[in-house]
Protein backbone atom coordinates (compact mmCIF):
# COMPACT_ATOMS: atom_id res chain seq x y z
CA UNK A 1 0.00 0.00 0.00
CA UNK A 2 1.41 3.36 -0.94
CA UNK A 3 1.16 6.40 1.39
CA UNK A 4 0.39 10.18 0.28
CA UNK A 5 3.82 10.92 0.24
CA UNK A 6 5.56 7.99 -1.77
CA UNK A 7 2.35 8.55 -4.19
CA UNK A 8 3.71 12.07 -4.34
CA UNK A 9 7.13 11.14 -4.71
CA UNK A 10 6.03 8.91 -8.18
CA UNK A 11 4.63 11.84 -9.74
CA UNK A 12 7.17 14.13 -8.93
CA UNK A 13 9.33 11.25 -11.06
CA UNK A 14 7.15 11.03 -13.78
CA UNK A 15 7.11 14.73 -14.45
CA UNK A 16 10.45 14.86 -14.84
CA UNK A 17 10.49 12.68 -18.01
CA UNK A 18 10.30 14.83 -21.19
CA UNK A 19 9.26 13.57 -24.20
CA UNK A 20 8.38 17.16 -26.48
CA UNK A 21 10.40 19.02 -28.07
CA UNK A 22 11.93 21.82 -26.42
CA UNK A 23 10.84 24.67 -28.50
CA UNK A 24 7.12 23.98 -28.80
CA UNK A 25 5.35 23.35 -25.65
CA UNK A 26 3.77 20.35 -24.37
CA UNK A 27 -0.07 20.32 -25.41
CA UNK A 28 0.69 22.71 -28.69
CA UNK A 29 -1.92 23.92 -30.85
CA UNK A 30 -2.13 22.93 -34.41
CA UNK A 31 -0.42 25.87 -35.66
CA UNK A 32 2.83 25.57 -33.68
CA UNK A 33 3.77 22.14 -35.41
CA UNK A 34 5.75 22.37 -38.81
CA UNK A 35 6.31 19.79 -41.06
CA UNK A 36 9.45 19.13 -39.78
CA UNK A 37 8.54 18.37 -36.28
CA UNK A 38 5.45 16.66 -37.69
CA UNK A 39 8.05 14.12 -39.38
CA UNK A 40 10.13 13.72 -36.57
CA UNK A 41 7.18 13.19 -33.91
CA UNK A 42 5.71 10.44 -37.36
CA UNK A 43 9.24 8.65 -37.23
CA UNK A 44 9.15 5.23 -36.59
CA UNK A 45 11.37 5.45 -33.47
CA UNK A 46 13.58 2.32 -34.50
CA UNK A 47 14.87 4.01 -37.36
CA UNK A 48 17.95 5.25 -35.74
CA UNK A 49 20.79 5.44 -38.28
CA UNK A 50 22.73 8.57 -38.75
CA UNK A 51 21.47 10.46 -35.85
CA UNK A 52 24.13 12.43 -34.09
CA UNK A 53 25.64 11.13 -30.57
CA UNK A 54 28.83 11.67 -28.90
CA UNK A 55 31.32 8.40 -28.80
CA UNK A 56 30.79 6.13 -25.74
CA UNK A 57 32.69 2.68 -24.75
CA UNK A 58 30.91 -0.16 -26.40
CA UNK A 59 30.53 -2.61 -23.85
CA UNK A 60 29.03 -6.55 -23.68
CA UNK A 61 26.26 -7.67 -21.07
CA UNK A 62 25.87 -11.05 -19.32
CA UNK A 63 21.82 -12.02 -20.07
CA UNK A 64 19.62 -12.48 -17.62
CA UNK A 65 17.62 -15.43 -17.27
CA UNK A 66 14.49 -13.60 -18.28
CA UNK A 67 16.05 -12.25 -20.91
CA UNK A 68 16.62 -16.02 -23.26
CA UNK A 69 12.84 -16.42 -21.38
CA UNK A 70 11.88 -13.50 -23.22
CA UNK A 71 13.40 -14.34 -26.24
CA UNK A 72 12.02 -17.58 -26.52
CA UNK A 73 8.50 -16.75 -25.47
CA UNK A 74 8.42 -14.37 -28.71
CA UNK A 75 10.16 -17.02 -30.99
CA UNK A 76 7.60 -20.30 -29.60
CA UNK A 77 4.54 -17.60 -30.43
CA UNK A 78 5.88 -17.24 -33.95
CA UNK A 79 6.27 -20.65 -34.01
CA UNK A 80 2.80 -21.60 -32.81
CA UNK A 81 1.48 -19.05 -35.61
CA UNK A 82 0.37 -16.32 -33.20
CA UNK A 83 2.30 -13.30 -34.80
CA UNK A 84 5.08 -13.35 -37.13
CA UNK A 85 8.18 -11.83 -35.96
CA UNK A 86 7.40 -8.60 -37.95
CA UNK A 87 4.31 -7.85 -35.64
CA UNK A 88 7.20 -8.12 -32.99
CA UNK A 89 9.24 -5.19 -34.19
CA UNK A 90 6.58 -2.95 -34.72
CA UNK A 91 4.86 -3.29 -31.43
CA UNK A 92 8.39 -3.63 -29.32
CA UNK A 93 10.25 -1.10 -31.46
CA UNK A 94 7.80 1.59 -32.58
CA UNK A 95 4.50 1.49 -31.11
CA UNK A 96 5.86 2.03 -27.75
CA UNK A 97 6.80 5.51 -28.20
CA UNK A 98 10.02 7.23 -27.67
CA UNK A 99 10.57 7.19 -24.08
CA UNK A 100 9.65 3.58 -23.85
CA UNK A 101 12.22 2.98 -26.73
CA UNK A 102 15.51 4.32 -25.41
CA UNK A 103 14.43 4.80 -21.60
CA UNK A 104 13.91 0.94 -20.91
CA UNK A 105 16.33 -2.33 -21.57
CA UNK A 106 15.79 -3.99 -24.89
CA UNK A 107 14.15 -7.01 -23.87
CA UNK A 108 11.93 -5.46 -22.11
CA UNK A 109 10.31 -4.02 -24.93
CA UNK A 110 10.30 -7.30 -26.57
CA UNK A 111 7.96 -8.40 -23.63
CA UNK A 112 5.91 -5.30 -23.56
CA UNK A 113 4.97 -6.26 -26.91
CA UNK A 114 3.97 -10.11 -26.11
CA UNK A 115 0.91 -8.24 -23.60
CA UNK A 116 0.03 -5.92 -26.02
CA UNK A 117 -0.43 -8.18 -29.05
CA UNK A 118 -2.18 -11.22 -26.87
CA UNK A 119 -4.47 -8.41 -25.44
CA UNK A 120 -5.11 -6.87 -29.19
CA UNK A 121 -5.55 -10.00 -30.72
CA UNK A 122 -8.60 -11.17 -27.99
CA UNK A 123 -5.59 -13.86 -26.67
CA UNK A 124 -5.77 -12.24 -23.54
CA UNK A 125 -8.09 -9.91 -21.64
CA UNK A 126 -6.45 -7.09 -19.96
CA UNK A 127 -8.47 -8.50 -16.82
CA UNK A 128 -6.67 -11.76 -16.87
CA UNK A 129 -2.95 -10.49 -17.28
CA UNK A 130 -3.41 -7.88 -14.46
CA UNK A 131 -5.03 -10.61 -12.10
CA UNK A 132 -1.96 -12.84 -13.12
CA UNK A 133 0.43 -10.30 -13.16
CA UNK A 134 -0.76 -9.57 -9.11
CA UNK A 135 -0.80 -13.13 -8.73
CA UNK A 136 3.10 -13.85 -9.84
CA UNK A 137 3.88 -11.06 -7.57
CA UNK A 138 2.01 -12.07 -4.36
CA UNK A 139 4.10 -15.68 -4.86
CA UNK A 140 7.52 -14.04 -4.11
CA UNK A 141 5.87 -10.90 -2.22
CA UNK A 142 8.74 -11.70 0.50
CA UNK A 143 11.31 -11.50 -1.59
CA UNK A 144 13.17 -14.21 -3.55
CA UNK A 145 14.95 -15.54 -0.78
CA UNK A 146 17.43 -17.09 -2.36
CA UNK A 147 15.02 -19.09 -4.98
CA UNK A 148 14.86 -18.23 -8.90
CA UNK A 149 11.31 -17.03 -10.37
CA UNK A 150 9.62 -19.97 -12.03
CA UNK A 151 6.69 -20.18 -13.96
CA UNK A 152 3.88 -22.45 -12.85
CA UNK A 153 1.85 -22.95 -15.27
CA UNK A 154 -2.04 -24.45 -13.52
CA UNK A 155 -2.05 -26.64 -16.45
CA UNK A 156 -1.35 -27.01 -20.64
CA UNK A 157 -4.35 -25.46 -22.02
CA UNK A 158 -5.78 -27.63 -25.48
CA UNK A 159 -4.53 -25.42 -28.27
CA UNK A 160 -6.73 -27.10 -30.74
CA UNK A 161 -9.13 -24.21 -31.31
CA UNK A 162 -6.53 -21.55 -31.04
CA UNK A 163 -6.73 -18.92 -34.38
CA UNK A 164 -3.23 -19.36 -36.10
CA UNK A 165 -1.50 -17.67 -39.40
CA UNK A 166 -1.23 -19.78 -42.25
CA UNK A 167 1.98 -18.62 -42.69
CA UNK A 168 3.34 -21.14 -39.61
CA UNK A 169 2.27 -24.37 -41.78
CA UNK A 170 3.20 -22.76 -45.24
CA UNK A 171 6.95 -21.88 -44.22
CA UNK A 172 7.98 -25.41 -42.97
CA UNK A 173 10.28 -27.13 -44.91
CA UNK A 174 10.76 -23.89 -47.02
CA UNK A 175 11.78 -21.21 -44.76
CA UNK A 176 10.84 -17.26 -44.62
CA UNK A 177 11.48 -15.48 -47.79
CA UNK A 178 12.27 -18.88 -49.45
CA UNK A 179 8.77 -19.76 -49.23
CA UNK A 180 7.82 -16.61 -51.37
CA UNK A 181 9.81 -17.45 -54.81
CA UNK A 182 8.33 -17.02 -57.96
CA UNK A 183 5.33 -15.14 -56.45
CA UNK A 184 6.23 -11.84 -57.39
CA UNK A 185 5.91 -10.07 -60.92
CA UNK A 186 8.93 -9.56 -63.03
CA UNK A 187 11.88 -8.14 -61.31
CA UNK A 188 11.69 -3.68 -62.77
CA UNK A 189 15.02 -3.28 -61.68
CA UNK A 190 18.62 -5.27 -62.69
CA UNK A 191 21.56 -5.28 -61.46
CA UNK A 192 23.82 -2.00 -62.10
CA UNK A 193 20.40 0.10 -62.42
CA UNK A 194 20.69 3.28 -60.91
CA UNK A 195 17.79 3.66 -58.79
CA UNK A 196 15.86 6.62 -56.29
CA UNK A 197 14.78 6.08 -53.42
CA UNK A 198 10.96 7.39 -53.02
CA UNK A 199 9.91 9.48 -50.44
CA UNK A 200 6.60 8.12 -49.26
CA UNK A 201 4.60 9.52 -46.53
CA UNK A 202 5.54 5.97 -44.39
CA UNK A 203 2.94 6.72 -41.54
CA UNK A 204 3.10 4.25 -38.70
CA UNK A 205 5.94 1.64 -39.81
CA UNK A 206 8.69 0.90 -42.36
CA UNK A 207 11.91 -0.65 -42.76
CA UNK A 208 13.79 1.74 -45.50
CA UNK A 209 15.53 4.02 -43.58
CA UNK A 210 14.97 7.87 -43.25
CA UNK A 211 19.01 7.91 -44.28
CA UNK A 212 18.27 6.91 -48.01
CA UNK A 213 14.93 8.30 -49.12
CA UNK A 214 15.43 10.72 -51.86
CA UNK A 215 19.01 9.29 -52.32
CA UNK A 216 20.50 7.66 -55.84
CA UNK A 217 21.61 4.29 -56.00
CA UNK A 218 22.66 1.08 -57.68
CA UNK A 219 21.26 -2.34 -57.41
CA UNK A 220 23.74 -4.55 -56.39
CA UNK A 221 21.80 -7.31 -56.25
CA UNK A 222 18.39 -9.08 -56.14
CA UNK A 223 17.84 -10.33 -52.89
CA UNK A 224 14.75 -12.15 -52.80
CA UNK A 225 10.59 -12.26 -52.82
CA UNK A 226 8.87 -11.26 -50.20
CA UNK A 227 6.01 -9.20 -48.60
CA UNK A 228 6.74 -6.02 -47.51
CA UNK A 229 7.62 -5.46 -43.94
CA UNK A 230 4.92 -2.26 -43.82
CA UNK A 231 1.75 -5.14 -44.42
CA UNK A 232 3.69 -7.99 -42.93
CA UNK A 233 3.60 -6.12 -39.77
CA UNK A 234 0.28 -5.75 -39.26
CA UNK A 235 -0.23 -9.96 -39.43
CA UNK A 236 -1.85 -9.57 -43.40
CA UNK A 237 -1.30 -12.59 -45.39
CA UNK A 238 -3.11 -11.57 -48.21
CA UNK A 239 -0.37 -9.40 -49.76
CA UNK A 240 1.90 -10.10 -52.75
CA UNK A 241 5.10 -10.84 -52.45
CA UNK A 242 7.58 -8.12 -54.29
CA UNK A 243 11.71 -8.27 -55.31
CA UNK A 244 13.37 -6.76 -52.48
CA UNK A 245 16.68 -4.94 -53.92
CA UNK A 246 20.68 -4.97 -52.26
CA UNK A 247 21.03 -1.23 -53.04
CA UNK A 248 24.77 0.32 -53.11
CA UNK A 249 24.89 4.00 -52.41
CA UNK A 250 28.13 6.32 -51.88
CA UNK A 251 28.89 7.75 -48.47
CA UNK A 252 29.37 11.27 -50.24
CA UNK A 253 25.90 11.04 -51.80
CA UNK A 254 23.98 10.07 -48.76
CA UNK A 255 25.93 12.77 -46.62
CA UNK A 256 26.71 15.94 -47.06
CA UNK A 257 29.73 16.33 -44.49
CA UNK A 258 31.05 12.78 -45.38
CA UNK A 259 34.83 12.96 -44.70
CA UNK A 260 36.09 9.69 -45.92
CA UNK A 261 36.97 8.51 -49.48
CA UNK A 262 34.46 8.46 -51.75
CA UNK A 263 35.11 4.93 -52.69
CA UNK A 264 33.48 4.39 -49.12
CA UNK A 265 30.06 2.61 -49.40
CA UNK A 266 26.92 1.46 -47.72
CA UNK A 267 24.28 -1.02 -48.63
CA UNK A 268 20.78 -1.86 -47.57
CA UNK A 269 18.04 -3.83 -48.97
CA UNK A 270 14.58 -2.23 -50.07
CA UNK A 271 11.25 -3.54 -51.27
CA UNK A 272 10.68 -2.59 -54.84
CA UNK A 273 7.42 -0.58 -53.99
CA UNK A 274 10.03 2.16 -52.22
CA UNK A 275 12.18 2.67 -55.82
CA UNK A 276 12.24 4.41 -58.89
CA UNK A 277 14.13 4.17 -61.85
CA UNK A 278 16.82 7.09 -62.00
CA UNK A 279 17.63 8.65 -65.99
CA UNK B 1 17.51 2.39 27.21
CA UNK B 2 18.16 2.35 23.03
CA UNK B 3 18.53 5.59 21.72
CA UNK B 4 17.25 5.14 18.66
CA UNK B 5 13.51 4.71 20.16
CA UNK B 6 12.06 8.56 19.05
CA UNK B 7 9.84 8.90 16.64
CA UNK B 8 11.34 9.25 13.25
CA UNK B 9 11.11 8.55 9.58
CA UNK B 10 14.07 6.60 8.43
CA UNK B 11 11.26 4.45 6.96
CA UNK B 12 10.66 6.76 4.13
CA UNK B 13 14.26 6.50 3.00
CA UNK B 14 15.98 3.51 4.74
CA UNK B 15 14.65 0.22 3.32
CA UNK B 16 15.43 -3.63 4.13
CA UNK B 17 17.83 -5.26 2.24
CA UNK B 18 15.14 -7.99 0.52
CA UNK B 19 16.31 -9.50 -2.83
CA UNK B 20 13.09 -8.73 -5.01
CA UNK B 21 11.58 -10.19 -7.98
CA UNK B 22 11.74 -7.61 -10.92
CA UNK B 23 8.75 -5.75 -12.72
CA UNK B 24 10.36 -8.31 -16.01
CA UNK B 25 10.20 -11.48 -13.65
CA UNK B 26 6.89 -10.81 -12.85
CA UNK B 27 5.91 -9.78 -16.63
CA UNK B 28 7.64 -12.74 -18.23
CA UNK B 29 5.95 -15.35 -15.67
CA UNK B 30 2.81 -13.96 -16.15
CA UNK B 31 2.10 -13.99 -19.84
CA UNK B 32 4.45 -17.40 -20.66
CA UNK B 33 1.68 -19.06 -17.97
CA UNK B 34 -1.32 -17.42 -19.76
CA UNK B 35 0.24 -18.45 -23.14
CA UNK B 36 0.54 -22.39 -22.17
CA UNK B 37 -2.79 -22.33 -20.64
CA UNK B 38 -4.10 -20.97 -23.82
CA UNK B 39 -2.58 -23.22 -25.57
CA UNK B 40 -0.83 -20.64 -27.88
CA UNK B 41 2.12 -23.06 -27.89
CA UNK B 42 3.14 -25.82 -25.89
CA UNK B 43 5.69 -26.46 -22.63
CA UNK B 44 7.42 -28.81 -25.31
CA UNK B 45 8.02 -26.29 -28.00
CA UNK B 46 9.01 -23.94 -25.30
CA UNK B 47 11.84 -26.19 -23.82
CA UNK B 48 12.84 -27.07 -27.38
CA UNK B 49 13.45 -23.93 -28.04
CA UNK B 50 15.15 -22.82 -25.08
CA UNK B 51 17.41 -25.62 -25.62
CA UNK B 52 18.35 -24.72 -29.50
CA UNK B 53 18.78 -20.79 -27.97
CA UNK B 54 21.33 -22.24 -25.41
CA UNK B 55 23.78 -23.60 -27.59
CA UNK B 56 23.89 -21.58 -30.47
CA UNK B 57 26.93 -19.33 -30.61
CA UNK B 58 29.77 -18.00 -32.75
CA UNK B 59 31.80 -21.45 -33.48
CA UNK B 60 29.78 -22.30 -36.67
CA UNK B 61 30.42 -18.95 -38.07
CA UNK B 62 34.61 -18.67 -37.38
CA UNK B 63 34.69 -22.65 -38.42
CA UNK B 64 32.35 -21.42 -42.04
CA UNK B 65 35.91 -19.02 -42.64
CA UNK B 66 37.97 -21.15 -41.74
CA UNK B 67 37.00 -23.81 -44.25
CA UNK B 68 36.40 -20.92 -46.69
CA UNK B 69 40.28 -20.10 -46.53
CA UNK B 70 41.46 -23.71 -46.71
CA UNK B 71 39.36 -25.56 -49.19
CA UNK B 72 38.87 -22.79 -52.17
CA UNK B 73 35.75 -25.15 -53.43
CA UNK B 74 34.15 -24.95 -49.95
CA UNK B 75 35.06 -20.98 -50.53
CA UNK B 76 32.89 -21.25 -53.79
CA UNK B 77 30.13 -22.95 -51.77
CA UNK B 78 30.11 -19.63 -49.29
CA UNK B 79 29.36 -17.49 -52.07
CA UNK B 80 26.88 -18.98 -54.01
CA UNK B 81 24.67 -20.94 -51.34
CA UNK B 82 25.65 -20.19 -47.65
CA UNK B 83 22.69 -22.56 -46.49
CA UNK B 84 24.58 -25.53 -47.73
CA UNK B 85 27.86 -24.20 -46.28
CA UNK B 86 26.18 -23.43 -43.21
CA UNK B 87 25.25 -27.29 -43.09
CA UNK B 88 28.60 -28.07 -43.67
CA UNK B 89 29.12 -26.29 -39.99
CA UNK B 90 26.19 -28.01 -38.25
CA UNK B 91 23.69 -24.93 -38.98
CA UNK B 92 20.38 -25.83 -40.48
CA UNK B 93 18.84 -22.41 -40.85
CA UNK B 94 15.19 -24.22 -41.12
CA UNK B 95 15.76 -25.46 -37.16
CA UNK B 96 14.30 -25.79 -34.73
CA UNK B 97 10.71 -25.19 -35.85
CA UNK B 98 10.55 -26.38 -39.55
CA UNK B 99 11.04 -23.53 -41.13
CA UNK B 100 14.29 -21.26 -38.85
CA UNK B 101 13.83 -19.10 -36.14
CA UNK B 102 10.65 -16.65 -36.68
CA UNK B 103 13.07 -13.82 -36.02
CA UNK B 104 16.23 -14.35 -38.02
CA UNK B 105 14.20 -16.03 -41.28
CA UNK B 106 15.89 -17.79 -44.50
CA UNK B 107 18.54 -15.38 -46.07
CA UNK B 108 21.87 -15.41 -45.60
CA UNK B 109 24.64 -13.52 -47.05
CA UNK B 110 28.83 -13.78 -46.77
CA UNK B 111 30.47 -10.61 -47.40
CA UNK B 112 34.10 -11.41 -48.62
CA UNK B 113 36.26 -9.09 -48.09
CA UNK B 114 39.68 -8.34 -50.56
CA UNK B 115 42.71 -6.54 -50.42
CA UNK B 116 40.56 -3.18 -51.56
CA UNK B 117 36.98 -4.10 -49.95
CA UNK B 118 36.40 -4.34 -46.30
CA UNK B 119 32.54 -4.97 -44.82
CA UNK B 120 30.96 -4.09 -41.49
CA UNK B 121 27.49 -5.14 -40.34
CA UNK B 122 25.18 -3.43 -38.54
CA UNK B 123 20.69 -3.40 -38.34
CA UNK B 124 20.19 0.36 -38.09
CA UNK B 125 16.79 -0.45 -37.29
CA UNK B 126 16.88 -3.36 -34.53
CA UNK B 127 19.38 -5.57 -34.10
CA UNK B 128 18.64 -8.35 -36.98
CA UNK B 129 22.28 -10.98 -36.78
CA UNK B 130 22.57 -14.23 -37.75
CA UNK B 131 21.75 -15.43 -34.12
CA UNK B 132 21.87 -19.24 -35.81
CA UNK B 133 25.51 -19.20 -36.71
CA UNK B 134 26.68 -16.42 -34.63
CA UNK B 135 24.59 -16.86 -31.27
CA UNK B 136 23.40 -13.59 -30.00
CA UNK B 137 24.51 -10.45 -31.17
CA UNK B 138 26.69 -8.32 -28.25
CA UNK B 139 25.07 -5.59 -26.38
CA UNK B 140 27.24 -2.86 -27.89
CA UNK B 141 25.80 -3.93 -31.61
CA UNK B 142 22.23 -3.23 -30.25
CA UNK B 143 22.91 0.13 -28.69
CA UNK B 144 21.55 3.09 -30.45
CA UNK B 145 25.31 4.45 -30.04
CA UNK B 146 26.44 1.88 -32.77
CA UNK B 147 23.64 2.31 -34.58
CA UNK B 148 23.28 5.63 -35.37
CA UNK B 149 26.93 6.06 -35.93
CA UNK B 150 28.18 3.45 -37.66
CA UNK B 151 26.26 4.08 -41.29
CA UNK B 152 27.79 7.61 -41.32
CA UNK B 153 31.12 7.81 -39.75
CA UNK B 154 32.25 4.50 -40.05
CA UNK B 155 36.04 5.57 -40.11
CA UNK B 156 35.99 7.02 -36.82
CA UNK B 157 33.43 4.12 -35.09
CA UNK B 158 35.69 1.33 -36.81
CA UNK B 159 39.00 3.28 -35.11
CA UNK B 160 36.78 3.24 -31.88
CA UNK B 161 37.68 -0.59 -32.10
CA UNK B 162 41.04 0.18 -33.28
CA UNK B 163 40.65 -0.78 -36.65
CA UNK B 164 41.78 1.67 -38.92
CA UNK B 165 42.68 1.27 -42.04
CA UNK B 166 44.11 3.05 -45.31
CA UNK B 167 42.40 5.42 -47.53
CA UNK B 168 42.48 2.74 -50.61
CA UNK B 169 40.33 0.58 -49.07
CA UNK B 170 36.83 1.03 -49.49
CA UNK B 171 34.50 0.44 -46.35
CA UNK B 172 31.18 -0.84 -47.32
CA UNK B 173 28.72 -0.82 -44.60
CA UNK B 174 25.72 -3.59 -44.41
CA UNK B 175 22.10 -2.39 -42.99
CA UNK B 176 20.68 -5.90 -42.46
CA UNK B 177 17.63 -3.88 -42.46
CA UNK B 178 15.32 -6.34 -43.62
CA UNK B 179 15.11 -10.22 -43.95
CA UNK B 180 18.96 -11.16 -45.19
CA UNK B 181 21.57 -11.90 -42.33
CA UNK B 182 25.30 -10.78 -42.98
CA UNK B 183 28.50 -12.62 -41.90
CA UNK B 184 31.64 -10.77 -42.76
CA UNK B 185 34.30 -13.32 -44.39
CA UNK B 186 37.47 -11.65 -43.19
CA UNK B 187 41.11 -12.05 -45.54
CA UNK B 188 42.79 -14.71 -43.95
CA UNK B 189 45.75 -13.10 -42.27
CA UNK B 190 49.83 -13.40 -42.76
CA UNK B 191 51.62 -15.68 -40.30
CA UNK B 192 48.76 -18.45 -40.21
CA UNK B 193 50.44 -20.33 -43.65
CA UNK B 194 50.63 -23.66 -41.88
CA UNK B 195 47.75 -23.61 -39.51
CA UNK B 196 45.10 -26.20 -38.90
CA UNK B 197 41.36 -25.81 -39.03
CA UNK B 198 41.00 -25.65 -35.59
CA UNK B 199 43.83 -23.17 -34.92
CA UNK B 200 42.24 -20.76 -37.50
CA UNK B 201 38.78 -20.44 -35.69
CA UNK B 202 40.60 -19.47 -32.67
CA UNK B 203 41.28 -16.58 -34.18
CA UNK B 204 38.41 -15.86 -36.14
CA UNK B 205 36.57 -13.55 -33.20
CA UNK B 206 32.88 -12.82 -33.46
CA UNK B 207 34.06 -9.09 -34.00
CA UNK B 208 36.40 -10.27 -36.88
CA UNK B 209 32.61 -11.71 -38.50
CA UNK B 210 30.39 -8.45 -37.42
CA UNK B 211 33.83 -6.73 -39.32
CA UNK B 212 34.98 -4.01 -36.15
CA UNK B 213 38.30 -6.44 -35.87
CA UNK B 214 40.22 -8.23 -37.94
CA UNK B 215 41.69 -11.69 -37.51
CA UNK B 216 45.66 -11.74 -36.52
CA UNK B 217 47.66 -14.57 -34.88
CA UNK B 218 47.74 -14.16 -30.72
CA UNK B 219 44.26 -12.47 -30.44
CA UNK B 220 41.67 -14.97 -29.79
CA UNK B 221 39.34 -12.09 -27.66
CA UNK B 222 36.95 -9.71 -28.94
CA UNK B 223 38.15 -6.11 -28.78
CA UNK B 224 35.65 -5.14 -26.02
CA UNK B 225 35.82 -8.09 -23.22
CA UNK B 226 34.08 -5.39 -20.59
CA UNK B 227 30.88 -7.45 -19.66
CA UNK B 228 28.44 -5.77 -17.62
CA UNK B 229 26.96 -8.60 -15.04
CA UNK B 230 23.48 -9.87 -15.18
CA UNK B 231 21.10 -9.71 -11.75
CA UNK B 232 20.33 -13.11 -12.34
CA UNK B 233 22.33 -14.57 -15.15
CA UNK B 234 20.38 -17.45 -17.09
CA UNK B 235 20.44 -20.49 -14.89
CA UNK B 236 22.79 -23.75 -15.69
Amino acid sequence: MSTAAEREEQLALISRLRATYPEVPEWPTPDMITHDHFLAYMKTNHDQGGQLNVPEPFANKEEEQWELMTYVLCEVLGWGGIWVSEERRRIANVDVGLPIYLGLPYYSRWLWSVGRLLIEKGYLSWSELTDRLAEVRERYAGGLDGRLPVAEPKFEGDGSTVKRNGFHVDAVGKGDPTMYAGQADKAKFAVGDRVKVRELPALYYTRTPEYVRGAEGTIADLAYESPAPEDETWGREDVKAEWFYIVRFKQTELWDSYSGPASDTLQTEIPERWLQAVG
Amino acid sequence: MSDHDHDHDHDRTVKPMVEEITDFEVLEIALRELCIEKGLFTAEQHRIFTEYSEQIGPTPGARLVARAWLDPEFKKLVTSDPMAASKEVGVDWLDPTGFGTPSDFHAFKVLEDTPKLHHVIVCALCSCYPRPILGNSPEWYRTPNYRRRIVRWPRPVLAEFGLVLPDDVEIRVEDSNQKHRFMVMPMRPEGTEDWSEEQLVEIITRDCVIGVALPKPGVTTNVTTITRPAVRPIAE
